[in-house]
This record gives structure tokens, sequence and C-alpha cells, in this order.
């Protein structure tokens, strides 16, 4: 049994590509190097990254295929989930056979693998568009702390680039380590580890308190209804929401 | 008063205006500016009853000098008032903006003075958000019996309007808001759409139009404070949507404020589980291609509790039934119970590279619960009894502890949370 094992970045899983059809290798699986325990009976092959390879792979999938498949490719290389790269390989393998037409192939299990993949990290992509909170920082900036299932910064940094304009700010991926930090349309990401407490504007604590009031003010009491909050707005997002902060305790309330 | 106050009061008071949603405008920021808006709709949390807060939903003022017998903020209520000034107002948007909280302002007001004053203080605020360079979305009452030049510019400026009829009927509104015509409402609704209408053809011709209302106007009714039955105001949403291109009409069930002998009793549980089939009949008018008739008639003139508006319909009509997956148009598989927008278009989809048998349907997501008595699939049936009305009604009808499932008003509020996917409309209610 055949598992190819790569570093982890998209250009490598292209690279992996790149190689099972040039050295025409069929993988029972392919793996981030290091996310999985190793079993014993498997044959493990490393494959180093190429940026050439994976630019060839990259730019095939968009002729030959479509931008909308190159698209999927890299919102399910975002997820977390283990199947993500192996599922990406035999959504392209039958992709380079059937052309663009690979999205209509729904009953084809490499396309519903990776779409319903794909299509949890759209989902989240989406609920951090507005479930992302920045506070005020003494020097004018705006700073936001996310710890979102999947890898989605990058994919919700064009949005704030665009609407906060020249405001600068930042989001921060505290599980990832990893920070975008924006102004002017523009933004860049970067590893990031944070190492001092933030100091916040003094009006900060104003505006999240009227925040809070609005909060519980706008609700119906006669149409309460907990289980659908948390349903819509799940419970793992809580901690980073500035609304869900020193509100009393609701388990067992039901 | 202190800013928090004047907030806690009238965010309390707009909370019954159940439109919360932010789609419909692509504007875009501009340099130096703050804000753009989103197609889809953006939710930024969900409150204790689980409705979405996209807007910041405010009254500008509480101090209304109607006495609406149906209404919180009647004048005779003895409850706390409050009004801001536009300064308040434009600081707390921006401020609300800049932190991600909100996609932007709802604002409405009661009639403080009268409607042309009301509607000058609400322009104002709009006018100084866009002049601050402002861009994301504001969602603005229009208030009945104002100046129409008002309302006009007011439209410049923000991307919906909405002008609530609030009762179904002139009758209704007579005995219990007898301050409000029924022009007074009707008239602006008009001239909005045709205002809109010619700002679209401008904008052909010029792109320097200035915008008008780009997310277009909608209205609300309040559910269950007068008589009316669901044909009658399944029927007047028709109407409002043919006549005025209305974008969205909006059910409120009725939560009983006042005592007062016109009213149902101060005990009357609000009717959730009526005002979701209102909804669900509401989106078969708008996106499967029914017309009210077809839905409901005199001598059914309440849609069944039991079964949604699409599956009653289906019972009465069995002679369209069953639909051939393979062979159906798009029009035609909207109409099988159980089949929304996204799974035709998968159907569909799908269908293009091969033809599908049940399995297939299950792998592809429809979900079949219901779907599967009115359907074949490569010429065979899946149901599992005969096709009589009597039959399927038993084996749809849901078990008792499923109303609590119903009463979730997930087709309402979470519409920007599904995926923006073709056709966007349904999701984003464009």
């Amino acid at each position: 049994m055949l598992i190819l094992t790569y570093d982890g970045t998209f250009e490598g899983l292209l690279t992996v590509v790149y190689e099972c059809y040039y050295q025409k290798l069929q993988p029972q699986d392919i793996q981030v190097e290091g996310e999985k325990e190793k079993d014993f009976v498997s044959r493990y092959v490393f494959i180093d990254t190429e940026d050439e390879k994976a630019d060839k792979v990259y730019r095939s999938i968009e002729e030959k295929i479509s931008s909308q498949a190159l698209k999927n490719c890299y919102y399910a290389f975002l997820s977390d989930d283990e199947t993500r790269s192996i599922s990406l390989y035999h959504y392209i393998r039958l992709g380079f056979k059937q052309g663009k037409a690979i999205d209509s192939f729904l009953t084809q299990e490499a396309v519903a693998n990776l779409h319903g993949i794909m299509q949890k990290v759209v989902r989240e992509r989406h609920r951090m568009l507005g479930l992302t909170r920045f506070v005020e920082l003494e020097d004018g900036s705006l700073y936001g702390k996310i710890q979102p299932k999947y890898n989605i910064l990058s994919l919700i940094a064009p949005h704030f680039a665009e609407r906060l304009g020249s405001e600068r700010w930042m989001i921060h991926d505290e599980g990832r380590n990893l920070l975008v930090i924006g102004t002017e349309g523009k933004w860049l990401l970067r590893d990031y580890t944070m190492k001092e407490a933030l100091k916040v504007h003094k009006r900060e604590a104003f505006f999240q308190s009227l925040w809070k009031e609005f909060h519980q003010s706008i609700a119906i009491k006669d149409r309460k209804n907990l289980k659908l909050q948390g349903q819509l707005m799940p419970k793992r997002y809580w901690h980073n929401l500035t609304e869900m902060q020193g509100s009393p305790p609701r388990d067992g309330e039901k | 008063m202190e800013l928090q106050e004047k907030l806690k009061i009238l965010s309390d008071a707009a909370k019954y205006d159940v439109s919360c949603s932010s789609s419909g405008s692509n504007r875009k920021n501009t340099p130096g500016g703050l804000g753009s808006a989103s197609e889809a709709g953006i939710c930024h949390s969900w409150t204790e009853d689980g409705r979405c807060v996209s807007l910041l939903k405010i009254l500008f003022s509480n101090e209304c000098v109607y006495d609406c017998v149906y209404c919180h903020n009647k004048r005779s209520n003895a409850i706390p008032r409050a009004t801001f000034t536009p300064r308040e107002v434009v600081e707390l948007t921006l401020n609300f903006y800049k932190r991600n909280y909100i996609e932007g302002l709802f604002l409405s007001s009661g009639v403080v003075n009268n409607p042309d004053h009301t509607m000058e203080q609400l322009l104002e605020v709009v006018k100084r958000l866009r002049e601050e360079k402002f861009n994301g979305y504001i969602h603005l009452k229009g208030i009945p019996g104002a100046d129409p030049k008002l309302i006009h510019a007011a439209g410049n400026y923000v991307d919906r309007m909405s002008i609530n009829i609030e009762l179904p009927s002139e009758k209704s509104l007579l005995s219990l808001a007898p301050q409000k015509k029924k022009e007074s409402i009707l008239l602006p609704m008009a001239s909005i759409k045709e205002e809109i209408s010619v700002y679209k053809a401008e904008k052909k011709i010029s792109r320097f139009t200035p915008s008008f209302l780009p997310a277009g106007q909608t209205t609300q009714m309040i559910i269950g404070a007068s008589p009316e039955s669901d044909l009658n105001i399944l029927n007047l949403s028709e109407g409002l949507y043919n006549r005025f291109s209305m974008k969205r009409v909006y059910y409120s069930a009725y939560i009983p404020a006042n005592d007062n002998s016109l009213l149902p009793s101060i005990q009357t549980k609000p009717p959730l589980l009526r005002e979701h089939r209102l909804y669900q009949g509401d989106w078969l008018l708008r996106f499967y291609g029914f017309t009210a008739k077809e839905l409901l008639n005199p001598a059914n003139p309440n849609f069944d509790l039991d079964l949604d508006p699409k599956c009653f319909w289906a019972i009465e009509n069995l002679q369209h039934f069953p639909v051939e997956i393979n062979k159906a148009s798009y029009e035609e598989l909207l109409r099988i119970p159980g089949v929304g927008v996204r799974s035709a278009w998968k159907i569909i989809k799908a269908r293009r590279v091969g033809s599908l048998d049940y399995q297939d349907l299950k792998k592809i997501g429809v979900v079949l619960k219901r779907a599967k008595y009115f359907i074949t699939c490569k010429g065979k049936y899946y149901g599992g009894i005969s096709l009589y009305p009597e039959n399927i009604r038993k084996q749809l009808i849901q078990k008792p502890k499923d109303h609590q499932r119903q009463l979730s008003i997930f087709d309402l509020y979470s519409e920007s949370i599904l995926r923006k996917e073709a056709p966007s409309k349904v999701m984003g209610e464009l």
C-alpha cells in the first residue's frame, strides 16, 4: 500500500498530483507529513514540493477542467478533513478525464466527496464574515481574533480589505498562529504569535456595552428559542463574540 | 438621557419589525470610505429568539403621536420614551460597523409631530452617514403620509426602503390604525416603484446616474391581530409583488402588546406556525411559480397546519403525479413536495451526464422523505403505496412532536448563511 506525504502546502499537494501522473503512482492515501501516525504495513514516500511542477498542475486544472474546479480544490485543501488530499486527487483525475463538465458528475464519489468537503469550508467562510469581531486598539487600528475550524483566514481577508478601506486592521487566527494585516484595500498573511497583551482604546468598553445592550433588547422574549440560536450560531464561536460574553449560563435552561 | 438608555428603549421599540436582511445591494466602497454591501447579505449574530442580527435596527424616536390599537409604541401606552439625535445614530452606526457587529443600519421611527417632520429627521441621518463616506447597507422606513419629495430624496441615499402595510385589509386598518390611510401606504409604494424603474432606465444610458434603492422595497404585515384569512393575505402579497415589484413581504405573528376589545386577548400565543406556513406559501409564489389561487381558495381559505403548502397542493392535484425525474422540466421538478430550488438544480445538472435512478438521487443529496410518493425514476415508483390522497396524506402528516421543529424560523432568518449558489435568489432573497 502506497501512501504519499507532503509538506502541507497547496503547492506540495499539487506536486504530489504531478508525480502521480508522471511516475504513474497509484497512492492509497495522501497525507500531510506528520499529521497522522504511520502504520507498519504501508509504504510511505515523501514528495518534495517543487513550485514549477505545482504551477503546471495549477494551470492545467484551470485550462483543462475549469477555474471553478480550481477554486473547489483550493477550498477543499483548506479543510481539516483527513481525506481532503486524496479526495482532491481523485477529483482532479476524474476532472482531467471529463473536462469542464466535472461538476455535473454529482453521483460520482470523487465529485460528491470533494464537494462535501469544499462546501463546509464555503459555509464557514461565509459565517466568519459575520462572526469576526474587531476591537479598537489604542492607536486606532482594529484587531479581530478568530478560531475557525478550517483555515479560512485567506478567504475572508479580501472581504475586509474592501470593506474597511483606509482603516488599519488585523485578523488573528489564534489556533493556527496566522495573522492578516491590511489597509487601503491591500492585505498580507503571515505567521504570528502574540507576545504581549494588546492595548485597547479607552472608548472600546463603551461601544462593547452598547452592543451588548442592543443584542439583549432586540430579542423578542415571547419567541425565545435558544436551541435555534445555538443551531444558527454554534457555541464553538461564542468565546470570541463580544455580545456573548458575560451573559448568564444557558445550559439546563430548556 | 444616556446613550445606552436611549439605545435600550429604541431598539426594544424596533424589535417587532421582522425584516433584518442586508441582501440585494452590491454597493461598493469608495476611496477613503468605510463599508460595502454584500449581495447575498450577511448575518452577524443571532439573538435568544433565534433571529439573525444583520442591521442595527432602531427607531429614531418612539414619541409617536399616533394611537394605533395594536402597537406597542402607541401614544396612550405608558412606556419610556426617547429620541436620538442624528449625530448619535451616525456615531453608533459607524462604530458598530467598524467592529463588524453589523452590516449597516435599519432605521424606522414613530411619528414625531407629523409625518413630514419625522421623514426629514430620517433623511438627515442617512444623508449624514453617506457624507461621512459610509457605504454599508441602509434600510430606511418610509413614513406613511410624508411628502413624496422627502421619500424620494431619501431613496438616493439608502439601499432599501419599506413602508409597512401592517394590517392586511382596509377594514382592519380603519379599526386598528385609524390615523393611517390605505392611500398613504399604497401611493408612496407606487411612486417608489415608478422611481426605481426610471432609475433603471437612466442607468442604462449613463452609469453615473445616482443610485435609487438598489435593493428595492419591502413591506410587512401583522398576522393574527385582525381576522383576515391566509387567502386574503396571500392574495394581497401576490398583488404587491406584481404591482409594486416588491422584493419581499414580511409576515409578523402578532404578539399581544395591548389589552383592547378589538384585539385578540392578551394571553393569546403568537401564531408562529401560521406565520411559518405563510412564509412557505410566499416562497412558492416567488420562487416556485405558484399563484395564490392555486394554493388557496374560498373552500380552503387557510393553510393546513399539519402539511406544508406544497404537499397540500400536491395531494389535491394528484393528476400531475408521479413525475418522472429524468424527463420533468425544471418547473415541474419544483412542484414536487420536498424538492427545493437547490435539489431541482442538482437534478438538472446531474441529468446532463447520465440518467438518474433512486439511489443516485440519494447520492446527490435530494431529500426523498416526501418526494418519494410523487416521483418515478426511470419509470419505477418507490413510494410503496398507491397514489390516493388519503394514503399519502397519512404518510406525510407530521407527528405532533415535529410541530416544535416546524416552529424553527430557519427558512426566514438563515437565508444568508445558506450558501450563495445558483440561483442565489432564493437564498439571498433578491
